[in-house]
């Protein structure tokens, strides 16, 4: 069994306050326990992972020192942000492991992540951290075979910088995230009237995102759980196109293609109040109503069996 | 006269491609290019592509251990879409600079720029034949990076070149026996061994290997290596540029046809394009 919880599922910034009371407003972070594995799996270090360290001390370190492996999907401030107040790296004994994409002109993930622990930001450099942090930049692999039958695979998705989307597979059920994501589209440009254009290039520009949305499509496929960014309506995304994020209508329809059986819509744009997401699971979660997947909005603190 | 000392060749060969640097004179392009927030994604690839060199870089890095891609990028429009602008830009960038910077050896037998009009010519003719033949656009375009990369082999070879080249002149014959005559390697295999270290696919080293000699190409990469050998007949027989090679063989023209399906009707065709393709083309070998 895979016990998935959401400690952050807002996009952007951290948005507490009365409007955003009942779905949350720290930014990314899950956790991730499976059966029988004393590492504790966390995605994503936004604002929730500080709730989650408070957990972790309070709930697991009298069991022993922390294991944690910490996968990055990737290093965009919202989803690294918390990773200061994670009390788990100050810590003695605590072991963890930093997982994450790294874009081809940045530093290496060890100064990404732990940049922003300088003095001119905080008051404790990552130097002197007590717990032994270890730093993996991560590429697209499959099958990574991470012990007592947990799988997991990687893929590359479409956003301003490198991001990861991940697989894990146990006991033949599947947890998937995909975000921060846009849908590839064709870059190229495809009015023949434009100076500038190219037959090749638009024609093949068109192929290689119609391919690569299949591929991110096949990456989550049968997926029991997918955790889709959807931080905009369909409406929303024609002024934030290259912004790097997915529309409810696409992250729905995408699930359905793929045969993914719960679909969690995450990453809520900062400025959607508590009432602006009921009004709209009316009609984004409606059962059967785009399909056979069930669709529900990300809540904060919730716990989600697959 | 003095015995071939092919395996010293091959050596220096070797070691020189170790640290090979490229040819590129579009470095200020790309800079420019990279450096405008406006930039287009038509631009960047343009601009890129015109670079036999930089394009096979930037290629390599892609492919390279650094992303570990499950399926191998191999083209700059693939590259561009599924990577983004600002990655592709940045490669593009810091592999010109550093290739600027580096300062190694470059050839003094065959002039850069010459050498590029010629690499272009084989490229854009490559992709035309390939587009009036019927092969999908798609694919078009890497014919195109085909053709401009098939004589990369040429690039490591230092001053005894001159004399190979005086010899072409001087006797009429193909570049390549003279080659082998007088150094003991041929372009095409060290032209096959940049391709490994550039980690090209295999349709692209083959045809890098094997445009002289298609019928010695794997039978699923022939056809593309016709293209690029015709396209090359056509670009050293019009004197498109000048890769050393004025006089090439033409006994293998034939079977070249026969492979692609090309009538001689067809370089009729693509000849008004290929001068307009090459006339664009100059504006990016003005450095």
């Amino acid at each position: 069994m895979m016990k998935v919880k959401l400690w952050g599922v807002r996009g952007s910034i951290p948005c507490p306050g009365p409007q955003t009371m009942k779905y949350g407003g720290n930014g990314a972070c899950m956790e991730l326990r499976v059966d029988g594995r004393d590492e504790i799996i966390v995605i994503d270090a936004g604002s929730g992972v500080r709730e989650l360290g408070n957990a972790l001390v309070a709930n697991d370190l009298s069991n022993g020192p922390l294991n944690i492996a910490l996968y990055l999907s990737h290093t965009h401030w919202d989803h690294i942000m918390g990773f200061p107040y994670f009390t788990p790296i100050y810590i003695p004994g605590t072991r963890m492991t930093v997982h994450g994409p790294v874009s081809y002109e940045d530093d290496p993930l060890k100064d990404v992540v732990g940049g922003q622990m300088k003095y001119r930001y905080f008051p404790i450099n990552v130097g002197e951290l007590a717990s032994d942090i270890e730093y993996k930049r991560l590429g697209e692999e499959p099958n990574m075979d991470l012990g007592d039958g947990l799988l997991l695979s990687t893929k590359f998705l479409n956003h301003p910088i490198t991001a990861l989307g991940y697989r894990f597979e146990y006991r033949g059920k599947v947890f998937c995230t995909c975000y921060d994501h846009e849908p590839y589209r064709n870059l190229f440009i495809t009015d023949p009237d434009h100076p500038e254009y190219d037959e090749a290039m638009a024609y093949e520009g068109e192929e290689v995102a119609q391919e690569q949305n299949q591929a991110v499509e096949e990456f989550f496929k049968g997926a029991d759980l997918l955790i889709h960014d959807s931080q905009y309506t369909a409406e929303e995304y024609k002024t934030k196109v290259n912004w790097g994020h997915s529309t409810f209508e696409w992250a729905i329809a995408a699930a359905n293609r793929a045969g993914v059986k719960r679909l969690a819509l995450f990453h809520h744009d900062p400025d959607r109040t508590d009432a602006q997401i009921d009004e709209m699971a009316k009609t984004y979660c409606e059962p059967g109503k785009y399909g056979d997947t069930e669709v529900f909005f990300a809540t904060e603190r919730s716990e989600i069996i697959v | 006269m003095m015995e071939v000392d092919g395996a010293a060749n091959k050596k220096a060969i070797n070691k020189f491609i170790k640290r090979m640097p490229s040819l590129s004179t579009t470095v200020g392009k790309v800079m420019e290019i990279c450096s405008r927030t406006d930039a287009s994604p038509n631009e960047l690839n343009k601009v890129i592509s015109l670079d036999p060199v930089l394009t096979g870089q930037v290629l390599k890095l892609i492919n390279s251990a650094y992303y570990s891609l499950l399926n191998k990028v191999t083209s700059l429009t693939r590259a561009i879409t599924m990577l983004g602008m600002n990655t592709v830009k940045n490669m593009a960038l810091s592999t010109a600079i550093i290739r600027s910077v580096s300062g190694a050896k470059k050839s003094k037998s065959l002039p850069t720029k010459k050498f590029w009009a010629h690499s272009i010519a084989t490229g854009v003719c490559a992709k035309l034949l390939a587009k009036a033949n019927g092969v999908p656009v798609m694919e078009c375009e890497e014919y195109f990076v085909a053709g401009l990369l098939h004589d990369l082999g040429k690039i490591p070879f230092g001053d005894e070149y001159i004399d190979v080249l005086q010899r072409v002149q001087k006797e009429y014959l193909p570049l390549i026996e003279v080659e082998r005559d007088l150094l003991g390697v041929d372009h095409q295999e060290v032209g096959r061994l940049i391709a490994e270290k550039w980690k090209l696919n295999d349709a692209m080293s083959s045809a890098i290997a094997f445009h002289h000699d298609v019928e010695a190409a794997p039978e699923e990469h022939r056809v593309r290596a016709a293209y690029v050998g015709l396209a090359n007949m056509y670009a050293n027989i019009l004197d498109l540029g000048y890769a050393g090679d004025p006089f090439p063989a033409e006994e293998g023209a034939d079977k070249m046809l026969e492979i692609t399906g090309l009538t001689w009707d067809m370089f009729g065709e693509v000849a008004a394009n290929v001068e307009e393709e090459i006339e664009k083309a100059q504006v990016f070998l003005q450095s």
